[in-house]
């Protein structure tokens, strides 16, 4: 039986995604390394800001995306929604293991350290973080189709619940973390940090758009390709039956 | 590409190393959360603001403990104990104030105003360093080994907003005070 190829998962919309991720990117660099200008106090290492925080915003995103899917698969066993919450869980451990890589390196310069185990919002990403690698691996247990997306539609819902605890943790524990409370909600940036940031904030929030559509597509056929299988595999025991 | 779309044989590896994976990283993974939240909750960073630290120095006692305080600009004096180099500085918060000598390196970004955690503990006695006159002078000091830096959320630049500038002095207010500046 002949079945349709997908050469690749590419559209116009996302080729015009990528493109602007391309454009974004270059006009970023640009704005971040050369027309923002350095802070008083902490000099050319506020440019990290320009990365940082879209990862952090993205991270967010992403795992409300994945928990609103996992919430749509306990709801209405769907599918389609399982496989968003799968995808935007794989582009949210990426998102946030820039923002803890980016904010350690950013630690060292400012904070005179990387890293600090007692740091309420560090640990708390961190915990994130592994919970969304422990939501992947329950993704990929074996068993039923159904079995291992409600196990994973449970992390994924855990794991969106820490996101208000990691938000307003700089808040409730301030004597328990290194970490500033909020620039953006709190209006204390402005002119081209402010607009560069916002440079950053639309970059990623397309890359994140476009790596979505992909990964999505991607988990779809892989969807379609085991189901194919499985009927193709049948159909043939089937024909060994009939030839016996 | 058509083996893809073959009946597979059967699988004879099923309880191979490779099923058992994606349960052993989770379960790796659950523990790890499981020592992350217990580390949290026994406080390592927990700091003590300096008006908390004096008002607690009786029950610290000579206890480490992480401390809290803004730099004063005026008191920060580079001298030396012994052959070892210190930092002698006063820190400021909520009122009160505390001196402090710090050995080894001060953090980059260490300056008047910007706020900073220390690790160390209470000393009681004169801090011994030639040229520092502490702010506090009440007989203690407090003896540190560690700094980190607690920037604030602000990014605005003085040059670039006026007010900024007025904010900046209401907060240096005390240090005016105290340095007579």
């Amino acid at each position: 039986m002949e079945s349709d190829i997908v050469e690749h998962t590419g559209s116009r919309t996302t080729r015009l995604l990528g493109a602007s991720v391309f454009v974004g990117l270059v006009a970023l660099v640009l704005l971040g390394f050369f027309v923002a200008p350095p802070d008083d106090d902490q000099l050319d290492a506020v440019r990290m800001i320009f990365i940082h925080v879209p990862s952090a915003i993205f991270t967010y995103v992403a795992f409300v995306t994945t928990a609103i899917g996992s919430v749509m698969w306990l709801l209405r066993r769907s599918i389609w929604w399982d496989t968003v919450a799968g995808a935007a869980a794989e582009i949210g451990v990426l998102f946030c293991g820039l923002t803890l890589f980016t904010g350690s390196v950013w630690g060292r310069p400012t904070w005179n350290t990387y890293w600090d185990w007692g740091d309420v919002r560090l640990v708390t990403t961190l915990i994130l973080f592994l919970m969304m690698i422990g939501y992947l691996s329950v993704r990929s247990l074996g068993g039923s189709v159904e079995a291992t997306a409600t196990r994973a539609a449970v992390v994924g819902v855990l794991g969106a619940a820490l996101l208000p605890i990691i938000n307003r943790s700089v808040e409730w524990w301030e004597n328990n973390t290194l970490h500033q409370k909020s620039s953006l909600t709190d209006g204390k940036l402005e002119g081209m940090t402010l607009f560069t940031l916002f440079v950053g904030i639309v970059v990623w929030g397309l890359f994140f758009a476009w790596s979505l559509i992909h990964r999505f597509r991607i988990s779809w056929l892989e969807r379609e390709l085991r189901t194919t299988d499985l009927d193709q595999a049948l159909r043939d025991r089937r024909a060994e039956g009939h030839r016996v | 590409m058509t083996d893809t779309l073959s009946p597979r044989a059967p699988r004879t590896g099923r309880r191979g190393s490779r099923r058992w994976l994606p349960a052993i990283i989770a379960v790796g993974v659950l523990a790890a959360v499981v020592v992350l939240v217990l580390n949290l909750f026994t406080g390592a960073l927990f700091f003590y603001n300096v008006d908390e630290a004096i008002e607690q120095r009786s029950d610290l006692g000579d206890d480490r403990f992480t401390l809290q305080g803004i730099p004063i600009e005026c008191s920060i004096t580079k001298g030396t104990i012994g052959d070892e180099v210190v930092t002698a500085f006063s820190v400021s918060f909520g009122g009160a104030i505390v001196d402090v000598v710090h050995r080894g390196d001060p953090a980059e970004l260490f300056k008047g105003g910007v706020s900073v955690v220390l690790d160390g503990a209470w000393v009681e006695g004169d801090p011994g360093v030639a040229g520092f006159d502490g702010l506090a002078n009440d007989g203690w000091y407090y003896s540190s080994d560690r700094m980190r830096v607690k920037h604030d959320e602000d990014y605005i630049n003085e040059d670039e907003y006026d007010s900024r500038l007025a904010e900046s002095r209401s907060q240096s207010q005390i240090a005016s005070e105290v340095c007579g500046t």
